[in-house]
């Protein structure tokens, strides 16, 4: 495919707008085109998204629009998915277990975390809303990620993120997992309190975040 | 001048002897009076007696029957779990209309036979005849964009906005016709005024917000006031690029959460506006000292000016330390309303 004709742009702003069947069309036809599904991911799925980040940064963007965007861009990730080996993918940046905590049924800033940090490239392993400890352990002993973020929206749920770092801590499961929390009620300073590594006011700081918590995850 | 009478005072158009103090304590007030929240949040002899016991306390001005988002959602037939030790919540993941077309099907629920709401209703009476004239009594209804989420899912909800915009017409018709009834019960039960919670719309932005939910609020704020009733409107969350339509829907009291500024409510809404709040409840009402938190408050009153209301950006913490309040409430006690 000559550089002239790289469907990169045009499958940004499908995304960016949140054209989720014009996003698949490119895909499909730069698959065609036989362009290697891993080129996907820097020349158009986290720069796209990262420029929501942007907008929504600028208040040029609100939730709808971020939402519509990470759908788009969840279209396209996923017809890609099946051409991506597992590990390859996980291995671009990382894999990461999120939750919102045990107690709290908020879920939309967690799955908006969620959208992001797998637009840009990290593997997603999401257990949902209302997560005991105990599921923690068992799925952080199971799929070996490299980052746990955890959201709360509530002041009497966020007690709850100590309670599963420290359920982690006593399953020797701690070192070398980097933890990410956020949520309406989580500041930067509770984050310290609690031991984990890093706090993210917005889904794009924890972007951000989690791209430099995997590079120095063990 | 009593509670009731201050509060009122300032809505009028007068000078109260003091600045009134309208604080939300929920869960603050379950735990002051050693009731169990799911206790507080259905049985309105424990709501009842908590409210009594907090507002003594603490020397607040109004009774309130905030206590359970899901109230209206849960009477409709959402699936709601219930927690021995905070606020009941809508299951997210199961909302009631998983389809856009369980909506033509539904009908509202009659405020005074719904195990909820009547449970609010009554509720309503048990606080008028403690609190006589004394202190003005607060009713609540959910807000179009927060009812609509309850009942479609937050996340379902928000992309509905760009898939199905006639839809969310519809549902936002639907919630706030169930809202006037609810309201206009809670009314008839002793309510002086209604708070409406929309926390969702602070989610929104400006465009979406002027177009699809302003109208119904305003719709809502409108019939309540015909009605009798004052208004209190609430909305979580940042609603900065919301100030100015949220100005124009005539609502008594424009309650303000903490990411929102005061002086530029005060620039935007007019000289008027009766405006509530705003500390940020967890950082400084809850976090800080009494003196940072009666600070904190001295510069809120300061951005808004006169026709202001003391109170917290939101809900106040749980564990928000008692001398916290109390500081809050002597600097009610210790300033004019000009």
């Amino acid at each position: 495919m000559s550089e002239r004709m790289l469907p990169w742009e045009d499958l940004r702003q499908a995304i960016i707008v949140g054209q989720a069947a014009r996003a698949r069309e490119l895909t499909e036809l730069a698959l065609a085109g036989g362009l290697a599904p891993a080129e996907f991911f820097p020349n158009a799925i986290v720069p796209a998204m990262d420029e929501v980040g942007r907008r929504m940064r600028d208040c040029e963007f609100f939730v709808p629009q971020v939402l519509i965007a990470a759908r788009a861009a969840r279209t396209v990730i996923d017809r890609l998915r099946p051409l991506l080996l597992q590990d390859a993918a996980a291995a671009a940046a990382g894999r990461v277990v999120c939750c919102t905590v045990q107690g709290d049924l908020h879920d939309i800033g967690k799955n908006i975390v969620a959208m992001m940090l797998e637009s840009a490239g990290f593997a997603i392993v999401d257990l949902g809303t209302d997560v005991a400890p105990e599921q923690l352990v068992e799925a952080v002993r199971r799929h070996r990620p490299q980052l746990l973020a955890m959201s709360a929206l509530l002041t009497t749920t966020m007690v709850n993120m100590k309670t599963a770092i420290d359920a982690l801590a006593a399953a020797r499961l701690r070192s070398g997992l980097k933890i990410m929390v956020g949520g309406a009620a989580v500041t930067e300073s509770w984050a310290r309190q609690i031991g984990a590594d890093g706090y993210g006011p917005d889904a794009f700081a924890a972007v951000a975040l989690a791209r430099r918590l995997s590079l120095i995850a063990i | 001048m009593n509670g009731r009478e201050r509060i009122l005072c300032l809505l009028d158009g007068g000078k109260p002897d003091r600045l009134p103090f309208m604080p939300f304590t929920m869960m603050f007030a379950a735990d002051y009076a050693g009731v169990l929240y799911l206790d507080y949040a259905t049985d309105f002899r424990a709501h009842a007696e908590a409210q009594f016991r907090v507002v003594k306390g603490y020397d607040i001005d109004h009774v309130s029957v905030t206590s359970d988002p899901c109230c209206e959602a849960s009477d409709c037939g959402a699936k709601v779990k219930y927690f021995p030790h905070q606020p009941p919540a809508i299951d997210e993941a199961h909302p009631l209309l998983s389809s856009r077309e369980q909506l033509r099907g539904m009908s509202a629920p009659l405020p005074t036979e719904a195990a909820s709401m009547r449970n609010r209703l009554r509720l309503i009476e048990q606080l008028k005849l403690g609190a006589g004239a004394e202190k003005l009594v607060e009713g609540w209804v959910e807000g179009p964009c927060a009812e609509a989420a309850g009942l479609r899912g937050l996340n379902n909800l928000m992309l509905d906005f760009f898939d199905a915009p006639e839809f969310i017409f519809e549902l936002f018709d639907f919630v706030t016709e169930m809202a006037l009834a609810f309201g206009r019960a809670q009314i008839a039960a002793g309510a002086d005024l209604i708070g409406v919670g929309d926390a969702a719309a602070s989610l929104v932005g400006p465009e979406f917000y002027e177009h699809f939910v302003w109208p119904f609020e305003q719709r809502l704020i409108a019939g309540l006031q015909a009605a009798g009733a004052r208004t209190r409107l609430h909305i979580c969350g940042n609603t900065r690029p919301l100030l100015a339509a949220i100005g124009r829907l005539g609502c008594d009291i424009v309650d303000l959460d903490s990411l929102a500024p005061l002086d530029q409510a005060r620039r935007e809404m007019g000289p008027r506006q009766v405006l509530l709040g705003n500390l940020d409840p967890v950082r400084v009402l809850c976090n800080g000292s009494p003196e940072s938190v009666y600070a904190a408050i001295a510069e809120c009153h300061r951005q808004a000016g006169g026709r202001f209301i003391v109170g917290a950006g939101c809900e106040v913490p749980r564990d928000t330390p008692s001398n916290n309040l109390l500081a809050l409430a002597r600097y009610a006690r210790e300033h004019g309303a000009a």
